[in-house]
């Protein structure tokens, strides 16, 4: 963490970057999209555990103890909490960057990871809208080489550069086209 | 059994005027189609034949046992017996109908471009596979198959080893033939004008053949035994604490396990032998169900040699590889070993073999290096000092050497392992680093191979290190597969160097 940190607001770089690439973000909506789909569960996971706290607070289900009945939806109120505090700064570490030979992606922020995707070795392409994501026009693109070791996703691009990544790709791919 | 029960003139495909060459092949043309081995379904199925046989005969043997035992005297007068022949005369003709059929919709054909076969009674199955895919190619004698002298033939694409095309039962004579057909129109093997369609099977010479010995003591010196022993150790303190020897008993259903884990694995390497041809790597091995399988060259996507604990004394080694077509073993096979156990000549006259290229001066040192070496030697680049924290056995066990041809990473101390990635092979690379690798300066790398046992990667490198690797084996790997040879091995010479790409 220590010597990361104050690299991390605004334009995140981590240390195992490679030198002199430039990375693309991606769309600040991914933020948006994230909020919701947290949002979403935290509403599930909170409904579930609230329900012995109502039950006990009407006394229905008064031997059930308090603290459990409490604390339960406070472990989840922090956990969704924290999640939410990440999330920006989690999006804002995506990346991406089309190289002359290579696809390079990079992601996380107390885990990083950096990874470079050859053209010539792309089997094929997958581009997906989630319904959260339609809704606010952004789209995944997930490269498939024939390793299952490749796990290539970029969450977040909006969908017309997704449209235009996947062109790109499978062109560029087929002319740097290697066997296996 | 070849059919030609349509020899008609094929459009495209030259007319055949020759029906049955004994030596070499003939690929088929568009409308001639062969059907395998009428006796296949039958030593297919023999399990659920025998199966059904032992139960229903179990059943009715102790029916006929209880009734006259019960009554005193033979009251199994006619009709157990007239309802025992039903059954089994009913299911004789089940089994026979289905066997028939499907036999008879089972139909293949191999023409200079695709492997065809289509299957399936009620739900059918036509399945075309190109040929110059192919990623292995195996001949499998299963002991029943072996006494009708037949064979399977299953032929390999780069599909993870979820299904392949799999022709059985052949003659084994069929079967042979087949492969070197296939294998040549892979390989793309200029065909004599004359006899466009005649492939002799490409001749092999043999490179080792472990002895039984070495085999079995491999088997016995194992992780298994270490097991055992602790196993046995444990029944014997318990037995001689409590004095009841039936503890013995609990633990049998164990020793049974261990035994059967030693049987397979003697039964299985048994008879192994190594053989080049021009074909690619072939390997022959099985005491009871015999396999000979093909690599071709260039299919190598990984190399691992490995050497636990208990085999360092003895200097034995073991060779794996990742075929694009083997998948990773899970089901319990061994098609990826290509050296179950060897001495350290053997590994390197195998690595040889699958990788002729080490791409480095003094290639035996550097691989000695790999296997057996500590540090910096022979140009390797090990974890550094601060990487002691996190690794503190192995740190300076873990490196890499990257030569022209290949990326050389060295693992393990008591487990020790090395792991050859040609360069032209490398599917993706990445870095990872978690939070205590990042105050440590520390990066693990990753290279990303085909599905298969072999994960190449190298941990805790500096990130200086692991971040100049990271640029340099992408750029290595982009100049490998430009000059990459073509899929068609024999061809290679034809098409190597284009043009540098555009736009650089």
């Amino acid at each position: 963490m220590g010597a990361g940190r104050k690299n991390l607001p605004k334009s995140h770089s981590s240390l195992i970057d490679p030198v002199g690439v430039n990375f693309l973000p991606v769309s600040k909506k991914l933020i948006t999209a994230r909020f919701i789909s947290a949002g979403i569960g935290a509403f599930i996971f909170l409904a579930i555990t609230m329900v012995p706290l109502i039950l006990h607070l009407i006394g229905v289900w008064a031997g059930y103890p308090a603290w459990l009945a409490w604390a339960a939806p406070a472990v989840v109120v922090v956990i969704v909490g924290w999640e939410m505090l990440l999330i920006p700064r989690q999006v804002r570490a995506i990346g991406y960057a089309e190289r002359d030979e290579d696809l390079l992606i990079r992601g996380g922020i107390l885990f990083h990871r950096v990874m470079v995707v050859p053209y010539g070795r792309m089997q094929y392409v997958d581009v997906t809208m989630g319904p959260i994501e339609r809704m606010l026009g952004l789209s995944t693109i997930h490269l498939h080489t024939a390793s299952p070791g490749t796990n290539a996703l970029l969450n977040g691009l909006p969908a017309a550069e997704a449209a235009r990544l996947r062109e790109q790709l499978t062109a560029r791919g087929e002319a740097k086209l290697a066997g296996l | 059994m070849p059919e030609h029960a349509a020899t008609a003139p094929a459009p495209a495909a030259p007319s055949v005027p020759a029906p049955a060459v004994p030596e070499g092949f003939t690929t088929d043309s568009a409308d001639t189609w062969h059907r395998v081995h009428p006796v296949s379904p039958l030593v297919r199925g023999w399990i659920a034949v025998a199966a059904v046989i032992f139960i229903f005969g179990r059943n009715s043997l102790d029916s006929l046992f209880s009734g006259g035992w019960q009554d005193g005297e033979a009251v199994t007068g006619g009709t157990p017996v007239l309802f025992i022949l039903i059954v089994v005369g009913s299911a004789v003709v089940i089994f026979g109908v289905a066997f028939f059929l499907s036999w008879r919709f089972t139909r293949y054909q191999v023409t200079d471009e695709n492997v065809h076969i289509n299957s399936g009674i009620i739900f059918r199955q036509q399945r075309r596979a190109r040929i110059d895919r192919v990623q292995a190619i195996d001949v499998i004698q299963p002991l029943l198959a072996r006494a009708f002298g037949l064979a399977e033939l299953k032929f390999d694409v780069a599909d993870g080893g979820k299904s392949a095309i799999k022709l059985s039962f052949l003659k084994l004579a069929e079967a042979k033939r087949l492969r070197a057909a296939i294998l040549a129109r892979a390989a793309g093997v200029t065909m004599d004008p004359d006899q466009p369609m005649n492939v002799q099977e490409a001749p092999e010479t043999q490179l080792l053949a472990l002895p039984p010995r070495r085999i079995i003591g491999a088997a016995f010196f194992s992780s298994t035994t270490v097991v055992a022993v602790v196993f046995i150790a444990g029944a014997v303190v318990a037995v001689t604490r409590t004095g009841e020897f039936a503890i013995f008993l609990g633990f049998f259903p164990l020793f049974i396990g261990i035994f059967a884990s030693y049987w397979k694995t003697i039964t299985n390497d048994l008879n192994f032998r190594v053989a080049s041809s021009p074909d690619g790597v072939r390997l022959h091995y099985g005491l009871l169900e015999t396999r000979s399988q093909t690599i071709p060259p260039g299919r190598v996507q990984a190399v691992s040699i490995s050497q636990g604990p208990v085999w360092r004394p003895f200097g034995w080694y073991r060779v794996q590889v990742n075929v694009a077509g083997y998948g990773d073993d899970s089901s319990g096979s061994s098609r990826s070993v290509v050296l179950p156990v060897g001495t350290e000549a053997e590994v390197m006259a195998v690595l040889g073999l699958v990788f002729p290229d080490p791409g480095v001066e003094r290639p035996f040192d550097v691989f000695a290096a790999g296997l057996r070496g500590v540090g910096a030697d022979e140009g390797f680049v090990h974890s550094p000092r601060a990487a002691r924290w996190v690794d503190p056995i192995s740190w300076r066990h873990n490196a890499f050497r990257a030569t022209a041809t290949a990326l050389l990473c060295r693992r393990g101390r008591f487990f020790r392992s090395l792991q050859v990635v040609p360069h032209e092979r490398t599917q993706s690379l990445g870095l990872r680093q978690g939070p205590l690798m990042a105050r440590l300066g520390l990066v693990n790398f990753e290279l990303h191979s085909t599905v298969g046992p072999i994960r190449p990667g190298v941990h805790h490198l500096s990130t200086a290190n692991g971040l100049e690797l990271f640029d340099e084996q992408s750029a290595r790997a982009a100049t490998a597969r430009r000059i990459q040879r073509s899929e068609k091995w024999l061809q290679a010479k034809q098409t190597l160097p284009e043009e540098p790409h555009h736009g650089d």
